[in-house]
């Protein structure tokens, strides 16, 4: 299963759901921003967790929440 | 480059005046009926100011005037003046108190000791509020709103990105993550934080003050008091130290211009050192996350870096901290992609702001202890990933700057000699390396400044004397010298032959000031300008006189006027002064100079490089670090002072060394631990390494003769060459500073759990 | 308040002073002397910005009260100097550029010349000990090193006759 943004379309080359989800941290402008918001979650909370603990656990949350989205199923 | 004056062994030009006790600093400074000031602190780290009631401390004799928020503009100030909302600082707060040490109330009375008892007779209604003391606690939802508005305590945010990030990741072979932790520090000048405030019934304020900023002293009192500029005079003749602490508005320059206001007498205020310790600014604290893909030949592919940095009450120069820290987390090296996000975070701590290396120290410290790493991890040699991927000469950072001269291949040849040199060191030695490059002065105007950044007036007299005006200010890193230097090596004539005036709002143009590294290229460019001009002129009269061919030039070396085609051909310089003299109707030579960056991008105008070793003698059973040799290979473009510059290189070492394994700033609900010299460890005579400083000379087109900063960029890299030394000595790394004995055992305790 | 006599030689001059009792030597110096070249940078004996030399022996200042120095012989950095012939430590600050912003200067120049009086050719480990007590925020104080290095070599031995 390869995994896409669902906001901006953009494809990680191993198509992981947590390098898209690294992606979409990684960009951080107002539209990705606006899709953790979506989700129920908080892009700053995540973020703090990113750079205050190993493990990244912030990426692996995201990638869950990805892997269970219909927009980020890359098309096969 | 050979120069009659630069880059030879000059004493320094104040010298006689600091060895045998004349010179005198604001701490010196009285006046006629002068008054002494003390201030009233906040125990809290956060409260609302409900009242104050100073009858009984205004009933004490010997007390003449007390004065709180409510006797002032209420004016909020920063020193990013450009942008309003970063304008956030009260220095007497109207409303409430962010931090324990803040203003609240200043006395001036007849003597200090009245002052003082004069405190503990003003009685403050606080409203506790709650607190928050880490960026990371800070930023939470549900943490207390330090400033009104400002959503989960975000001051700042920076980014800076280039390359397509991703796509280097995915190249990349090899891909590491880090998290580190780097502390604040104090600045812990020998002169701390005072002022002598002068208001007269003219309305005119004379402010002596130690400062590295006379202009921007002059302008944010302005902006505070409701006055003109030109109505106050900034004198500091001396400054006893500044490291990027005193070039903002500090509560005894404000709370001593305030009571003079009000008395029309002189006040002085003169911080002790406890004050200067929990209620002046320091260095920023910050969290790095840093996850970094490298080829496996190690070619840098991509970095992306994620910051958190604990503001602490108030913006400050905490702005550009943010940005620079994420700007040199970059340097030396080419990305094909990078990508910076930083956050500034309230809390109710002591205010972050610069401090020599104004972020570079911290960035550097994690990406130099991250490239050993990987190195290490890739079986390559520390030298060799760092040859392959710095910076070269006309490099372009990607849209955001252009490098012109940099020697860091160079250093880094040096450096891999001179530890080659060292051979198999004893068991528990380690040496460190780390690059670094920063910058020469920054060209952002984000104090929203309508003059030159830099200017100089320079003036002949009839005995060929000049007079050098300059608003660059000398805090002990020898502009003074430097700027004496440039000029006479221009005008032609000796160090001695020049008087330089400096540290006086009346007498001096406006200059930016001692900070960000920038005045050797900007205030000696603007030096350069104008004993260029002073030096036409002189060679107008010079050529009448001497009737030489038309093709041939004249120039002045060493005080001879001469024709260059044939030097033993020529005039005293002090009989062409004569006749210029008179040659002007009796007006004397006079040239002006001014220098602001232009078309050199958002950054700075050129950049510094060099490559340290540390050599350090690590206890395994004590984790105590002793530092035993330091190496500095260097490139500041053209070197003008060589003695200034050895002693700013031995003097970056010793406060650079301290930020890695000595100097902290504990704290416990918002309070310092360690306010005084005994618990605040500092590296003192016997812990200094032996140093050498390996100059690399390159030339900088931007800069005076080729010159760019020596004595900040030099702060940058010794935590990190501390860090990677340990990492050479024993194995292990520690990722949070400063790198005490207790971290070097824990460190040492997991790699042994490791092992087994 | 009580006043109590202070007759004390400072710089070879000897003064007589009426002073509350707990006034601190450096503030005789500085506030009641006038000479300002001695100055302060803590409250807790810690920095050596105050040092002088009471009998040839380096003390800090602000750590005695002044009626300990009764009858003494204090120098201070202005008593180096000998009507503008500079005292052999000063120019070696001088040539080797040991101090920059110059506030811990005075100080350093009496633990200096202390020091040389006790061990007139100290080893640079033994300079360094000596210095323990001086803070300097500006040189890394290797430069100090080098000067005291020079005159306890006898670099200077011309300008000390």
């Amino acid at each position: 299963m390869k995994y896409k943004c669902p906001v901006c379309g953009k494809m990680a080359k191993t198509g992981t759901a947590v390098d898209c989800a690294r992606h979409m941290f990684g960009t951080g402008d107002k539209a990705h921003r606006a899709w953790f918001e979506a989700q129920g979650l908080s892009y700053i909370d995540l973020l703090l967790s990113q750079t205050s603990e190993p493990g990244n656990k912030a990426y692996i949350t995201v990638a869950e929440l990805l892997e269970k989205s219909e927009a980020a199923q890359a098309d096969k | 480059m050979k120069y009659n004056i630069l880059n030879t062994h000059t004493h320094n030009i104040d010298g006689i005046a600091k060895v045998t006790g004349r010179a005198q600093y604001t701490f010196d400074i009285t006046r006629p009926g002068m008054l002494y000031g003390k201030i009233l602190r906040s125990p809290h780290p956060h409260a609302k100011i409900k009242n104050i009631d100073y009858s009984k401390a205004l009933a004490l004799s010997g007390v003449k005037a007390v004065v709180t928020g409510k006797d002032t503009l209420g004016v909020k100030q920063g020193i990013w003046r450009r942008y309003s909302e970063l304008c956030d600082e009260q220095i007497l707060p109207l409303e409430k108190v962010r931090y324990i040490g803040e203003p609240v109330a200043a006395v001036a009375a007849i003597t200090e000791e009245i002052a003082e008892a004069a405190l503990d007779l003003i009685e403050v209604d606080y409203e506790v509020l709650p607190a928050v003391y880490d960026a990371m606690e800070g930023i939470k939802k549900d943490a207390p709103m330090i400033h009104e508005g400002v959503e989960r305590n975000i001051n700042v945010t920076r980014h800076i990105e280039w390359g397509d990030v991703e796509e280097a990741f995915e190249n990349s072979d090899y891909i590491r993550e880090d998290w580190f932790k780097c502390s604040g520090q104090a600045h812990m000048c020998m002169e701390t934080r005072c002022a002598v405030a002068e208001y007269t019934p003219e309305g005119k304020l004379t402010v002596w003050t130690s400062t590295q900023a006379p202009y921007y002293m002059q302008a944010l009192l302005a902006g505070v008091l409701g006055m003109k500029e030109s109505d106050i005079r900034v004198i500091s003749h001396y400054t006893g130290g500044g490291f990027g602490g005193k070039f903002e508005l500090d509560g005894a320059q404000f709370c001593s211009s305030v009571l003079s206001m009000k008395l029309f007498k002189p006040v002085k205020i003169v911080y002790t050192r406890e004050e200067d310790l929990i209620a002046t600014k320091c260095r920023t604290p910050m969290y790095y996350y840093v996850r970094t893909g490298v080829k496996k030949n190690g070619k840098f592919m991509a970095r992306e870096a994620r910051v958190f940095t604990e503001g602490g009450a108030y913006t400050s120069m905490g702005a550009t901290a943010l940005y620079l820290t994420g700007f040199f987390h970059s340097f030396p090296y080419k990305w094909e992609g990078y990508r910076y996000d930083g956050y500034r975070v309230y809390t109710n701590t002591i205010p972050a702001t610069s401090m020599r290396g104004f972020g570079a120290p911290q960035a550097t410290f994690c990406s130099e202890t991250q490239i050993d790493l990987i190195a290490k991890e890739l079986g390559i040699d520390r030298f060799e990933i760092r040859r392959m991927n710095g910076h070269t000469p006309n490099y372009e950072v990607p849209g955001q700057a252009t490098i012109a001269s940099c020697g860091l291949e160079q250093c880094i040849n040096k450096i891999e000699d001179w530890v080659k040199s060292r051979g198999k060191l004893p068991a528990n030695r380690g040496i460190g390396i780390s690059s670094y490059g920063f910058m020469s002065g920054g060209i952002f105007n984000w104090f929203d400044t309508p003059y030159s950044f830099s200017s100089a007036v320079i003036t002949v007299n009839c005995d060929g004397k000049v007079d050098l005006h300059v608003g660059a200010q000398d805090i002990g890193q020898g502009s003074n010298t430097t700027l004496a230097m440039i000029c006479a090596e221009e005008l032609g004539v000796r160090v001695e032959d020049i008087r330089v005036h400096s540290g006086d709002t009346a007498e001096c143009p406006p200059d930016l000031g001692a900070w960000g590294s920038r005045q050797t290229l900007m205030a000696g460019n603007a030096t350069k300008m104008a004993a260029a001009e002073v030096k036409r002129q002189l060679l107008e009269f010079a050529a009448a006189k001497m009737g030489v061919n038309i093709v041939y030039d004249l120039d002045i070396k060493d005080r001879w006027v001469h024709s260059l085609a044939r030097p033993e051909r020529g005039l005293d310089y002090f009989e062409v002064v004569k006749a210029a003299l008179r040659g002007k109707e009796g007006q004397r030579l006079m040239g002006r100079g001014f220098y602001t960056p232009h078309r050199k991008g958002m950054i700075s105008p050129a950049y510094s490089y060099g490559v340290q070793a540390l050599e350090i003698d690590v206890d395994p059973e004590t984790g105590k670090i002793s530092l035993i040799n330091c190496v500095t290979a260097h490139d500041c473009g053209q070197p003008i002072n060589p003695l200034g510059l050895q002693g700013q290189l031995e003097g970056a070492i010793s406060m650079a060394a301290g930020y890695g394994f000595l100097e902290d700033l504990p704290m416990e609900d918002g309070k310092i631990l360690n306010p005084n010299l005994v618990d605040y460890k500092l590296i003192r005579a016997p812990e200094m390494p032996e140093t050498e400083v390996m100059e690399v000379e390159t030339y900088e087109p931007e800069g005076p003769f080729g010159a760019k900063e020596a004595g900040e960029g030099l702060t940058n890299p010794t935590a990190a060459a501390l860090s990677t030394a340990l990492y050479d000595a024993l194995g292990v790394t520690v990722k949070q500073l400063p790198i005490t004995p207790e971290k070097v055992l824990n460190a040492l305790r997991e790699k042994e759990k490791e092992g087994k | 308040m009580e006043r109590h006599l202070l007759r004390v030689t400072v710089n070879g001059q000897e003064y007589e002073l009426y002073i509350n009792p707990k006034t601190l030597l450096v503030e005789v110096i500085r506030d009641h002397l006038g000479f300002t070249g001695t100055k302060r940078g803590c409250e807790t004996v810690s920095c050596g910005a105050c040092t002088v030399m009471i009998d040839g022996m380096a003390v800090k200042s602000c750590s005695i009260l002044a009626m300990q120095a009764e009858g003494k012989n204090v120098t201070t950095v202005e008593g180096l100097e000998d009507h503008g012939k500079l005292h052999p430590i000063q120019k070696a600050f001088l040539d080797h550029g040991s101090y920059q912003c110059g506030f811990c200067t005075s100080g350093m120049l009496m633990a200096s010349t202390a020091l040389l009086k006790e061990n007139p050719n100290p080893t640079t480990k033994e300079i360094r000990e000596g210095l323990d007590g001086n803070l300097c925020r500006c040189t890394g104080y290797n430069s100090i090193v080098r000067a005291v290095d020079a005159v306890g070599q006898g670099k200077y031995k011309e300008d000390q006759a």
